[in-house]
């Protein structure tokens, strides 16, 4: 590209014989195809340009994902940027331009041949970089820490860091509780329902305790004895239920082959590590009363739509012995629960009894935990929560709880069928709710924009090594100082960029 | 060695416009004061949409200020302003184009009040 203005050179052909072999007056370093300083300058100048150019169509492509994902989905970039500390966020502004002012003084410098000057820009543009960088690493390891991460990785209600918002205890506000209180017996009561059946207000008196959220891991061992009277002996654990059926039949099968002897090998039943017992308890609210009628529970548990597995379901069957309701199960697949029931069965037919009542999913008590985009929680792990209930209230005269009747008209209303959720319910989720499903694709947009740019710090910072290197050298003179402005050019596309990444992922109202 | 340059210009030093002290410290710290005003900015309610308007026209103000000064463009050879406006013009016509036609990739949400979908069978009590 040449321009009219630039009046060096000859017009067309200028790289004669002679313009070879370094005939310039200046600086060494003019490159022997160009005529001359101003030919070479311009010519890098046009070529940063169009690489700066091509910069902010490379961002661009960030900026559009960015956009569209806040044009459908304003609710999570409201909720999400809380995450982010506009403090960090502001210094690094600042840090970027005051180094975008040093890396122009350092051009003007270059200019001039004020060496030291020089020297101290660069040294002091490379400084701001690593303070730039420096910041971006204690957010960093802060998500890191606290699960605020892209992708499945957002986790935020189960990580251990201290901010309000993020804590083990399922603190995510608003939903301190998610277990179902009996107040009266100071215990939880609740089982899963359907979630078109619940009454989704998750801050209702009496339905909230404080609750810790512990996570177990499910493994599952058989026992089997060698002799009659002998020792139990336990296998080893398998991690899921298939493998563990699998080596039990084989063990059945070889204890088989060998009939001297009577063994037993007992199925697969679940091993929780630590173990846990509120889970396994089974709600009492389902328990039929001494009129073998079966109640409703009282208050509904918190079924949101991205629950992990939490409620323990199983199958069960029931059959009357005399006026009691007898129990069996709960069995972890409809075929093991039908397997009992067939035996049972015929048990109570010879007995002359009443058939079991057939194999229905049971429910055990369950804690209704709240997390945040859950999808991808490993099989293998089972949440629990340790919760501590509100005071049971002082007996009053005519406690409508101590009262069947009212019971019973408390649970219906609870039970009311699903009404959908106005404007105002999910403001009020909004402002202290879970994050809002898939949370996550802020992140994963914010470490993308901010991880690229982070990663054009980095380069930047060894260019302008680089160039501190021949500065102290003393390679730059008035007639040749192309380096220091192109390097400095690209670092304030990079503050621009920057500055545009700031309000729109730290600022957001 | 220039002689001549497209902007007759009093800072104008060897082959290059040279920025002023005067100018740099004043493009510098306005700078850094509209980065205070956008963070102050985000305190005042103005509604969503207004305040992303104004922290955005902030930044581009600032941008401004970073590419005509720091980056020279304003003494610089037009040329270069052409490369990179055509630059911007590209990722506008990139963001635009691509918002028109996102709003047709949306689910659509259907929602009778009268006719609910059907919620799936869920667990039932013992003995239900």
């Amino acid at each position: 590209m040449s321009s009219p203005d630039v009046p060096s050179g000859p017009p067309s052909g200028g790289h004669g014989p002679d313009d070879h072999g370094h005939g310039h007056h200046g600086s060494r370093f003019i490159a022997h195809h160009y005529d001359d300083a101003q030919h070479q300058f311009d010519s890098g100048k046009f070529g940063i340009w169009l690489f700066l150019a091509q910069e902010v169509l490379f961002f661009s492509a960030l900026f559009v994902a960015y956009i569209l994902y806040r044009h459908h989905h304003p609710e999570i970039y409201a909720y999400a940027h809380s995450y982010l500390d506009v403090k960090y966020g502001a210094i690094n502004t600042g840090v970027l331009i005051f180094s975008s002012l040093t890396a122009a003084w350092a051009v003007r410098a270059a200019q001039l041949n004020q060496r030291k000057l020089l020297i101290g820009c660069l040294v002091a543009t490379i400084l701001c970089a690593f303070a730039f960088l420096g910041i971006k690493y204690i957010e960093y390891a802060h998500k890191v820490h606290e699960h605020i991460l892209f992708g499945r990785y957002f986790d935020p209600c189960v990580s251990s860091g201290g901010r309000p918002l993020l804590t083990k205890n399922n603190n995510c506000s608003g939903h301190e509780s998610t277990v179902v209180w009996d107040t009266t017996s100071a215990r939880p009561t609740a089982g899963c329902f359907p979630d078109y059946a619940v009454d989704h207000d998750t801050r209702r008196e009496g339905v909230q305790a404080s609750c810790t959220v512990n996570e177990v891991t499910v493994k599952y061992v058989f026992s089997w004895v060698e002799t009659e009277a002998g020792p139990e002996t336990t296998s080893s654990p398998y991690g899921s239920l298939g493998a563990c059926r699998e080596a039990q039949q084989k063990k059945t099968d070889a204890f088989k082959a060998d009939a001297t002897k009577k063994r037993t090998v007992n199925p697969c039943v679940e091993q929780l590590s630590p173990p846990i017992r509120a889970i396994t308890e089974q709600c009492p609210e389902w328990m039929p009363s001494s009129a073998g009628e079966p109640v409703k529970p009282k208050y509904p548990c918190w079924r949101p739509g991205f629950a992990p597995e939490v409620c323990r379901l199983g199958y069960s069957f029931t059959w009357m012995d005399g006026t009691t309701q007898r129990f069996g199960g709960p069995y972890p697949t409809e075929g093991d629960c039908k397997k009992d029931f067939k035996t049972k069965e015929g048990e109570l037919k010879a007995a002359g009894g009443a058939p079991p009542a057939p194999c229905v999913r049971s429910h055990t008590v369950g804690v209704i935990v709240e997390y945040g985009d859950h999808e991808h929680r490993p099989s293998d792990l089972r949440i629990t929560a340790d919760c501590k209930g509100p005071p049971p209230p002082p007996p009053v005269e005519g406690d409508p709880l101590a009262d069947t009747q009212q019971r019973a008209e408390l649970g219906k209303a609870a039970l009311s069928p699903y009404k959908r959720p106005t404007a105002h319910d999910a403001k009020e989720r909004e402002a202290a709710g879970p994050p809002p499903e898939h949370t996550s694709m802020f992140f994963t947009i914010y470490f993308a924009m901010t991880g690229l740019h982070g990663i054009h710090v980095l380069f930047g910072i060894f260019v302008f090594i680089w160039l501190l290197v021949r500065a102290i050298k003393g390679h730059f003179t008035p007639d040749y100082f192309g380096p220091v402005d192109f390097a400095a050019l690209y670092w304030h596309i990079v503050d621009l960029i920057w500055i545009f990444l700031f309000p729109l992922l730290y600022l957001i109202h | 060695m220039a002689t001549d340059t497209t902007h007759h210009h009093d800072d104008h030093h060897g082959i290059a416009h040279t920025a002023s002290i005067k100018v740099l410290i004043g493009t510098g710290s306005t700078l850094l004061l509209l980065t205070i005003v956008t963070v102050l900015a985000t305190k005042i309610d103005l509604g969503p949409n207004m305040n992303l308007a104004l922290a955005m026209f902030i930044a581009v103000i600032k941008a401004t200020l970073v590419i005509l000064f720091f980056m020279h463009l304003k003494y610089d050879k037009i040329f270069h302003t052409v490369v990179f406006m055509s630059a911007i013009l590209a990722a506008s016509l990139f963001v635009g184009f691509t918002l028109m036609d996102s709003g047709q990739y949306q689910e659509a949400n259907i929602w009778d009040p009268n006719s609910p979908p059907r919620a799936p069978v869920g667990p039932r009590p013992i003995g239900g």
